[in-house]
């Protein structure tokens, strides 16, 4: 009799230590995120044009779960990164990433009734997915693919596909154009006079 | 508690340790992802949210990532195409001078007529417009499809002509790409079918009026010219001022698309051509897939056509 209840209190004891042992899908990632981003932009208390800057920082937040920014600048650079030293790789993430913020923060709360499909996960290794999603306007149709990595228990974006176009390659062959005659120092000097005079 | 009841105990308790410890260790691996999965937490302070959602992890992670080195072996699978995404561009300075010629047309021309004629117009009629000069553009899909042997486009050309024409009143209307129907538009061109059959680039050309171009697309725009209809239209300037409207009608639809990649570009013209060289490559890709995927007997992917 004994033994049966140590056996099942065991078993019991199991159970308890078992954490659900998951990392959302790249799917489940981008639509969680961009629903996020979705229901700031529809939020009726932050329609009124003061909240814009409440808005900017959820927006911020929710991009800082979504984007392995680390990945994007790195990719961005390609083979020019390894030029870079630390401290100015880490100055160049926080540069880009602010004159991303400045270059597409308008377009993305212009957005309000668009409706978003998700047409299609494609897992290329373990480590690499992409997500096409559509977003379908009253006179267009604009494909828009997320191009993730998994890292750090994580699958989180590090390149945006608008139209065919990937944004970590058009910048990357700006940047490539920049370094081929000039210091990274040079970039990193284009890109703070960029953030300053926005 | 008898001598074997206790044994029985301890096996019991060793094994569900060791389980324990076992997942313990899977899931601090692949920790479920705070950010992403839960739902947003109603921010009461930005600082607060920093705190709780994964923002602060991945900050402090950053630093250590940032010492990591760019592999070139890494192989991400998009590397690829992005050489074959490049484009060679000997003629630079001319370039830039076009393109510098291009961007003051649109600012001072086409971008005004465009929101005079927007302001008048609404955008169903505008819509409608469009569809109508798309519906004229038939044969230029048609023939490409068809030089790509793929048959199916054609034939999807041809009766979307025919259902648009008829029960689209003239063009006016898309009812071929409604849900009952589903013929989507074949999204193809002369200078796809010469990429479709391996021809190159060249290198970039910035054509004054025409915009980014190559060599390659350039024959699109010479064949575009003999297989538009419009192009038949008399007296000889007709055809040029149906091709002003039709612009100025189409740019009325994405006005500040163009100014969104400019501002965004820390080079705007080589964010452009990097941007016309990929948009390009790809499409052709996308008939190169649609081509071996109709010929090995798969059923189309509506995927591939966007």
């Amino acid at each position: 009799m004994q033994k049966k209840w140590t056996g099942f209190f065991s078993v019991l004891m199991l159970f308890i230590f078992i954490v659900p042992v998951y990392a959302a899908a790249p799917l489940q990632v981008v639509e969680t995120n961009v629903n996020k981003v979705l229901d700031v932009l529809r939020d009726p208390k932050l329609k009124a044009p003061a909240a814009k800057e409440a808005k900017t920082q959820r927006l911020r937040v929710i991009y800082k779960g979504m984007f392995n920014e680390v990945e994007f600048s790195r990719r961005t650079l390609g083979r020019n990164w390894n030029q870079l030293t630390p401290a100015q790789r880490a100055e160049f993430i926080e540069l880009f990433e602010q004159v991303l913020e400045k270059a597409y923060l308008d377009k993305i709360l212009s957005y309000t009734n668009e409706k978003i499909e998700y047409t299609r996960e494609i897992v290329h290794s373990d480590k690499q997915a992409e997500v096409q999603t559509r977003v379908v306007t009253s006179s267009q149709e604009i494909p828009i693919f997320y191009r993730l990595v998994f890292a750090e228990g994580n699958w989180r974006v590090y390149d945006v596909v608008v139209e065919n176009v990937s944004l970590v390659q058009n910048y990357r062959t700006q940047f490539n154009d920049i370094l081929a005659k000039n210091n990274p120092e040079h970039l990193l000097q284009i890109l703070r006079k960029r953030v300053k005079e926005q | 508690m008898n001598i074997s009841g206790r044994l029985y105990l301890v096996k019991y308790l060793a094994v569900a340790a060791m389980l324990a410890i076992f997942f313990i260790a899977q899931s601090a691996h692949a920790s479920p992802p705070a950010s992403s999965a839960a739902p947003a937490a109603e921010p009461s302070g930005l600082k607060s949210v920093l705190a709780s959602s994964g923002a602060a992890k991945a900050e402090a992670a950053k630093k250590s990532v940032v010492d990591e080195d760019y592999v070139e072996d890494d192989e991400y699978y998009d590397d690829e195409a992005a050489e074959k995404a490049k484009i060679a561009d000997p003629i630079e300075p001319f370039n830039r001078a076009m393109y510098h010629f291009n961007d003051k047309l649109y600012f001072w021309v086409l971008k005004p007529a465009a929101q005079g004629y927007k302001f008048v117009v609404p955008e169903a009629g505008r819509v409608s417009v469009r569809n109508l000069f798309s519906n004229l553009r038939t044969p230029t899909r048609f023939v490409s499809c068809l030089l790509q042997a793929d048959f199916s486009g054609a034939a999807t050309e041809a009766g979307r002509f025919a259902i648009n024409t008829i029960w689209g009143i003239g063009g006016l209307l898309d009812p071929s790409s409604g849900q009952e129907l589903n013929l989507k538009k074949q999204d193809t061109d002369l200078g796809q079918t010469l990429g479709f059959y391996g021809v190159g680039h060249g290198f970039y050309i910035v054509w004054p009026i025409f915009g980014p171009s190559s060599p390659r697309d350039s024959a699109d725009i010479v064949g575009d010219y003999f297989l538009y209809p419009v192009s038949y239209l008399d007296p000889f300037y007709v055809p040029w001022c149906v091709r002003a409207y039709e612009e100025v009608n189409s740019t009325s639809l994405r006005i500040g698309d163009y100014e969104s990649l400019k501002d965004a570009a820390i080079d705007p013209y080589i964010a452009i051509r990097d941007a016309y060289a990929q948009y390009r490559a790809n499409k052709v890709k996308q008939r190169k897939i649609k081509f071996e995927s109709f010929w090995s007997g798969q059923s189309k992917s509506e995927n591939v056509e966007k």
